[in-house]
C-alpha cells in the first residue's frame, strides 16, 4: 500500500515538474540522420605507467592505481611460473599446487579456519596457475586490509597444502577428465590445439589420471617453494589505498622473505609441422556443426601488427558490421555467431582463426562463405567507409582499456610481466590512424594463406558430409578438395587416441 | 523528480553489524510520455554505460508465439526508416510483398508438415516433396530478397555505433523483461538518445524472416547441441505446470517456424510503448543536459493507447512430487527444486540467505555433502525470484562412485537440520557481511550498475538497490528455520536426477549385456528408483522381485535377473555405507 501511495505522490510531483519543463523544450530539433549530429572534442590520455610503478626494498615491483570511491582494495599478484615448467609425467601439478594454495589451508590455519576467516572478513582471496603465469588476488573492505593481507601472504608464502584437500581436488580434476568429450567446445578447443602446434607441446600435453595419479604433496611443496618468492613477484594494487601508507605495508610483510633471482626458463615454442585440410571429430548426437578454419598468426611484436588488426576487424572481428558476421547470419540465416581473430603471441605465434557454429546440413555452405570471404579480402582493397569504420572503432574505444583503477594497474602489471615497453600505449591510436587502404590490402595477401588453411569440423559426420539438399553443390568433400580426415576421440583419462576412427 | 546529491562516498564507512550503510544516489526523471529515465553521473573514465529495458519477456507471450519476445529483441537491430536502407519506399514494397509470398509458402509448410506426421513423407525438408507452386514461391521469394537485398544497407545500426566509438552493443530477453545495452564515448550521448528513440520510433523489421533462421541456430547453439540443454528444457517444461515460466525464452521450435512479422509487430505496439520502457545512463555526463536530450528524443514517442497486459495464468499448486530421470553426455547429478516465492515477497530475504548459507566454499552443502561425507564434487542452492513466481533450487554432482540418488538424500538431510535447528550466530554474521561487502562491489564498473538499474526496474523498481539491503541484514536464525519449514516440503518440489549416458556401458555393466535397449532403458530406470528405497523397503522389493524372476516368461528372464542382482548390489551398497 505504501508503495502505491509513493507512486501517486510521485506521478504528481512529476507532472508538476514536466508542467515547468515546458518552455525550455523549444530546444533544438533532431537531425534527419545521425551523421548530422555534432560532438565535441573527446581528449583522453592514457595514464602514464611510470607514474605508479614502485620498487620495493626487495626489488619486487608494484602498480598502484588508487581510487578511493568504495572502500575497497584490490590487490592482484602475478608470479613467474607456468604449467611449462612442471616436471615430465606430472602433467596438472601447476594447476594443482595454484589452487590447493587457496584450498588447503595456510601459515597457522588448517584449510577449514582459513576458508572461515575469509569468509567471515569477506574477503575475495583466490590463487591459480595457468599455462605460463601464476596468479593470486585479494579483493577485500578497507576496514579490514591488515588482515586480508595477512591472509593473502599466509597463502602466498606458507601453504598448508593439506591432505585431504589435495586428495578431494584430484577427484574433482578426474572427473572433470570425464566431461572432455562430452561437449564439441572442448573438443574443439583441444583438437585445434593439436592440429596448430602438435601433440608434444605443453599446451597440448593434458593432464591424465596417471600423471594425477602421479602427483603428491611433496611435488605440491617442491614446486611452490621453487617459484613462489618476491623475486618473481609484481603486484597490482588498485582501489582505496594511499600510496606511501600501502607500500609501507607491503614491505612490512616481505622484509624478511628473501627474494632470488626471477625465473629465466624461456616458455618453449611448438616444433609441429602443420598439415593443412579438412579434418572432422564425428559426434553425432548434436544438431549443429562447430567450425574452426585457420592457420598460424604472428608475434605480438610484429611491425605489420595495427594493419592486421583493422584487417581483421573488417573480415569478421568487428561484430556486427564485420563482413563474416552480415554475410553468414544477417544474409543467410546461417550462423549465430561468425567471428575471426588473428591472434599475436608473446611466447610463440598466435593463430589466425575464424569459427562458427551451423546447423549440420549446412556447415559447408557457411564454411565456403568463409573461403570466400578469405580470398576477398585478399584480392579488392576494402572500402573507404570499411577502413573508416573500423579504425575509427579502435581509436574511440581505447579509453576503455582504462576503465577502472584495477584494469589500468592490471594492464600495466601485464605488460611489466611480458616485458612489453609501454610506449606503444602512447603510439597506439597514431598506429591505428596511419593505416591505409593499401596497408590492410598488403597483410591480407601476406599474412593469410588459402593454401595453408586447417579447418577442422565437430559434429553430426553424415550429416554434416551430406549438405544441404537445397544447395546441392556446395559439399565438405568439395571444400576438401580431397580426403576429409576422421580424428576419433581419445579415451578421456589415459588421452590415447585410437589407432582408426 | 530528482535527487541531487554525491555520489562519491565517505572514504571511511562504519560497516560492522550493517550492511545498508550503502545507497546509490540516481537521478529519477520521468517523461510525460510515462518513460522512466535513471542517471547516475559518475565522472573519470570517459564513457557512459547506457542502456534501456522493456518490461517483456516471455512470461508475456502466449502459445503458438513463444520466442517472440526473443525474436522481437533482434529485429530491433535490423534498421529503422532512416538507418538501413537505401529507398525506404521500395523497401517497405517489397517487405510487403515478401510477406504474403511467406504467408503462401507457410501454408505449404503446414500441409507438408500434415503429411509428415501422418507418415506420408519421411523428410518434409526434401525438396522432392514440394508441389510445383511450392518451389515457385520459393524461388519467388529467392528472387524478391535479392532484389532487396540492392536497396539494404546491411547492419547499418551497429555500424554507425561502431564508426562513433560504441562498444559491447547487444541486449538479452529474459522471461521477464528484455534489456538493450551499449557503451558509448562520454561526448557521443547524443548519439545514443537518436539510435534508441530513432529504433522506437520508426522501427522496420526487414530481413525477418532469415533472423529467424539466425534465432533457430542460437536455440541449436543453446539448447540441442549442449550436453544437458535439450533435459534442462524439459524439465523446465515439467517443474511449471501451468505457469507461462514452462516455455522457454528462446521458444519452441514449431513457434520460431511459424512467428509472422504481423505477430511481432503486434507485440511491438503493446509492450514496446514509453509508458512500459526505462533508461539508465551510467558514466561521465551532465545530468541536466541528459535530461535535456531525453525530453527532445524520447519525448517524441506516443504513450501506448492500451497499458500493457500482464500474465494471467498463474501456476497451479504443485500436489505430487515429479521426477524426471535422464542419461546424458554429463557427470551423474541431481538437481532438486521447490516451488518458493516470487521477487519481493516477504519471504525472499530469508530465502536468499539460507542459500547463502548453503552454497559457496564454505557452505553447508560444499562441507558436509563434498568434504565430510565425501558423496559429491559440488554442491550449492539458492532462492530465485520471478517477477510472478518464484523457485528455490539444489543441485549436486555425484562423486565417482557414488549415486545421484545418494548426493538428493544428503541434501534432503541438510534442509532437514535447517527445519529443525536455528543456524549459528557467527555463521549468519559471516553470510550478512558478505552481502555487505557485495553492495559495494555491484557499484565499481558503471556498466554493472546500469545492468543493476534496469533489471531491478524490470522486476519491482530500481530503489529496492537501495532498501533491499537492509531487509537481508534482518534476517533472523528463526526466520530460515520458518522459511525451511514452509517452503521445503517434499509435495512441491521436482527432481532431476542424471546418469552418464555411456555407449560403452554395455561392455562395462555385466547387467546390462545382452538385453535390448528397451529393456536396458527399464533397468536404469528401477536402478534411478532404487537409489530413493530406504533399506527396508528394498528387501520386500527384493523378496518380490524373486519371486517374480520364477514366473516371468523365458524371453524376459535377462531382464528380470538383471533386475533382481540391481536390488542386491543396491543393498549391498548400503549395507557398506554403514
Amino acid at each position: 500500500m505504501t508503495g502505491a501511495r509513493r507512486f501517486a505522490v510521485w506521478c504528481w510531483m512529476g507532472a508538476l515538474l514536466a508542467g515547468l519543463a515546458v518552455p525550455a523544450a523549444v530546444a533544438q530539433p533532431i537531425p534527419l540522420h545521425p551523421r548530422d549530429l555534432v560532438f565535441e572534442e573527446l581528449s583522453f590520455d592514457p595514464p602514464d605507467p611510470a607514474a605508479h610503478r614502485h620498487e620495493l626494498s626487495n626489488g619486487a615491483v608494484v602498480f598502484l592505481v588508487p581510487d578511493r570511491a568504495l572502500p575497497l582494495v584490490s590487490v592482484s599478484v602475478i608470479v613467474r611460473t607456468g604449467a611449462y615448467l612442471e616436471p615430465a609425467g606430472k602433467a596438472g601439478l601447476a594447476a594443482l599446487t595454484g589452487s590447493q594454495m587457496r584450498a588447503g589451508g595456510a601459515g597457522a590455519l588448517g584449510p577449514a579456519e582459513f576458508d572461515d576467516e575469509a569468509a567471515f572478513l569477506a574477503a575475495e582471496l583466490s590463487s591459480r596457475i595457468g599455462d605460463t603465469s601464476g596468479r593470486a588476488g585479494l579483493n577485500c573492505l578497507t576496514k579490514d586490509l591488515d588482515a586480508s593481507l595477512d591472509l593473502l601472504f599466509d597463502m602466498l608464502r606458507r601453504p598448508r597444502f593439506d591432505q585431504d584437500r589435495l586428495d578431494l581436488a584430484k577427484s574433482q580434476v578426474l572427473q572433470q577428465m570425464e566431461r572432455r568429450n562430452d561437449s564439441t567446445q572442448s573438443i574443439e578447443v583441444r583438437e585445434w590445439g593439436r592440429l596448430l602446434r602438435g601433440s608434444g607441446h605443453f599446451t597440448t600435453t593434458p593432464s591424465t589420471r596417471a600423471s594425477i595419479d602421479a602427483i603428491t604433496r611433496d611435488d605440491l611443496l617442491a614446486f611452490h617453494r621453487e617459484y613462489y618468492h618476491p623475486g618473481n613477484f609484481i603486484f597490482a594494487v588498485s582501489g582505496d589505498v594511499e600510496p606511501a601508507d600501502f607500500l609501507a605495508r607491503l614491505e612490512a610483510r616481505l622484509a624478511d622473505w628473501p627474494a632470488r633471482e626471477p625465473v629465466s626458463t624461456p616458455v618453449p615454442a611448438p616444433d609441429h609441422e602443420i598439415r593443412p585440410g579438412v579434418y572432422v571429430v564425428d559426434k553425432d548426437d548434436v544438431n549443429q556443426g562447430r567450425v574452426v578454419i585457420g592457420h598460424l598468426g604472428a608475434m605480438r611484436d610484429n611491425p605489420d601488427r595495427y594493419a592486421l588488426m583493422v584487417m581483421n576487424d573488417i573480415l569478421g572481428g568487428g561484430g556486427f558490421a564485420a563482413r563474416l558476421l552480415t554475410r553468414i547470419r544477417s544474409d543467410e540465416g546461417l550462423a549465430y555467431s561468425a567471428y575471426s581473430s588473428y591472434g599475436f603471441g608473446t611466447y610463440f605465434p598466435g593463430a589466425f582463426r575464424v569459427s562458427f557454429q551451423s546447423r549440420s546440413e549446412t556447415v559447408a555452405r557457411a564454411a565456403a562463405i568463409v573461403l570466400e570471404e578469405i580470398e576477398r579480402i585478399r584480392s579488392e582493397p576494402v572500402t573507404e567507409a570499411e577502413l573508416r569504420t573500423s579504425k575509427a572503432s579502435f581509436v574511440e574505444t581505447f579509453s576503455r582499456n582504462f576503465s577502472s583503477a584495477a584494469s589500468t594497474a592490471g594492464l600495466f602489471a601485464n605488460d611489466e610481466y611480458t616485458g612489453r615497453d609501454p610506449a606503444y600505449l602512447v603510439a597506439y591510436r597514431d598506429r591505428i590512424s596511419s593505416v591505409s587502404g593499401d596497408d590492410v590490402l598488403r597483410v591480407a595477401r601476406e599474412y593469410l594463406d588459402p593454401e595453408r588453411l586447417v579447418m577442422l569440423v565437430v559434429g553430426d559426420r553424415s550429416t554434416i558430409e551430406a549438405g544441404d539438399p537445397d544447395n546441392p553443390d556446395v559439399t565438405l568433400a568439395e571444400l576438401a578438395a580431397g580426403e576429409v580426415a576422421g580424428i576419433p576421440l581419445p579415451d578421456p583419462f589415459t588421452m590415447e587416441y585410437p589407432s582408426s576412427p | 523528480m530528482r535527487q541531487i546529491s554525491s555520489w562519491v562516498l565517505p572514504v571511511v564507512l562504519a560497516l560492522a553489524g550493517s550492511a545498508g550503510a550503502q545507497q546509490v544516489d540516481v537521478i529519477e526523471h520521468r517523461l510525460d510520455n510515462g518513460l522512466t529515465l535513471l542517471l547516475v553521473p559518475r565522472p573519470g573514465d570517459p564513457n557512459v554505460a547506457a542502456g534501456w529495458v522493456a518490461k517483456v519477456g516471455s512470461v508475456y507471450e502466449r502459445p503458438g508465439i513463444t520466442g517472440v519476445a526473443h525474436l522481437f529483441e533482434h529485429m530491433m537491430f535490423k534498421g529503422t526508416q532512416t538507418i538501413g536502407t537505401r529507398d525506404i519506399e521500395q523497401d517497405l514494397q517489397i517487405i510487403e510483398q515478401l510477406d504474403a509470398l511467406r504467408a503462401e509458402i507457410q501454408a505449404a509448410e503446414v500441409e507438408l508438415d500434415r503429411r509428415y506426421q501422418l507418415g506420408e513423407i519421411d523428410d518434409p525438408a526434401d525438396p522432392a516433396v514440394r508441389s510445383p507452386r511450392h518451389q515457385e514461391l520459393l524461388d519467388e521469394f529467392e528472387t524478391l530478397l535479392a532484389r532487396q537485398s540492392d536497396l539494404l544497407i546491411k547492419e547499418d545500426f551497429s555500424r554507425i555505433y561502431t564508426a562513433e566509438g560504441g562498444s559491447g552493443m547487444n541486449a538479452g530477453t529474459s522471461y521477464d523483461f528484455t534489456i538493450y545495452f551499449i557503451n558509448v564515448p562520454a561526448n557521443k550521448l547524443e548519439l545514443w538518445f537518436w539510435m534508441e528513440s530513432d529504433r522506437l520510433a520508426n522501427p522496420v523489421f526487414r530481413e525477418f524472416y532469415a533472423e529467424r533462421s539466425v534465432v533457430h541456430e542460437e536455440r541449436r547453439l543453446r539448447t540441442d547441441s549442449t550436453p544437458i540443454g535439450k533435459f534442462r528444457e524439459q524439465f523446465e517444461a515439467m517443474f511449471w505446470q501451468s505457469s507461462p515460466y514452462g516455455w522457454p525464452v528462446i521458444g519452441w521450435p514449431s513457434d520460431l517456424e511459424g512467428i509472422t512479422r504481423d505477430e511481432a509487430l503486434g507485440f511491438f505496439d503493446t509492450y514496446y510503448a514509453p509508458n512500459n520502457l526505462a533508461a539508465a545512463l551510467v558514466g561521465d555526463f551532465d545530468p541536466d543536459a541528459a535530461i535535456e536530450l531525453a525530453e527532445r528524443y524520447f519525448g517524441r514517442l506516443d504513450r501506448g493507447a492500451r497499458p500493457p497486459l500482464q500474465p494471467r495464468t498463474r501456476e497451479m499448486p504443485q500436489l505430487a512430487e515429479k521426477r524426471m530421470v535422464a542419461y546424458a553426455d554429463t557427470n551423474p547429478q541431481v538437481v532438486v527444486r521447490y516451488h518458493s516465492v516470487r521477487d519481493g515477497h516477504v519471504d525472499e530475504p530469508a530465502l536468499v540467505v539460507l542459500g547463502q548459507l548453503l552454497s559457496g566454499r564454505t557452505g553447508r552443502l560444499y562441507r558436509s555433502l563434498v568434504e565430510e561425507q565425501e558423496v559429491a564434487t559440488s554442491a550449492s542452492g539458492g532462492q530465485a525470484g520471478f517477477q510472478f513466481e518464484g523457485m528455490f533450487e539444489l543441485r549436486g554432482t555425484a562423486r565417482q562412485g557414488r549415486t545421484p540418488e545418494e548426493v538428493e538424500q544428503a541434501i534432503y538431510a541438510e534442509l532437514e537440520k535447517l527445519k529443525t535447528e536455528p543456524v549459528g550466530e557467527r555463521e549468519l554474521q559471516k553470510v550478512k557481511n558478505q552481502n555487505a561487502a557485495d553492495t559495494f562491489r555491484g557499484l565499481r564498473s558503471n556498466f554493472g550498475l546500469m545492468m543493476q538499474l534496469l533489471i531491478r526496474e524490470g522486476n519491482r523498481g530500481w530503489e529496492h538497490i537501495n532498501t533491499d539491503p537492509a531487509l537481508y541484514d534482518a534476517v533472523t536464525a528463526a526466520d530460515v528455520m520458518r522459511v525451511a519449514n514452509t517452503y521445503f516440503t517434499p509435495e512441491t518440489r521436482a527432481v532431476a536426477v542424471y546418469y552418464r549416458d555411456e555407449s560403452t556401458e554395455t561392455e562395462e555393466d555385466p547387467l546390462l549385456a545382452g538385453l535390448s535397449d528397451d529393456e536396458r532403458q527399464q533397468v536404469r530406470q528401477v536402478r534411478a528408483m532404487l537409489g530413493q528405497m530406504p533399506e527396508e523397503q528394498l528387501n520386500q522389493f527384493l523378496a518380490q522381485a524373486e519371486q517374480m524372476v520364477g514366473q516371468v516368461p523365458p524371453e524376459n528372464r535377462d531382464m528380470a535377473e538383471a533386475l533382481v542382482a540391481l536390488v542386491r548390489q543396491r543393498i549391498e551398497e548400503l549395507g557398506g555405507e554403514r
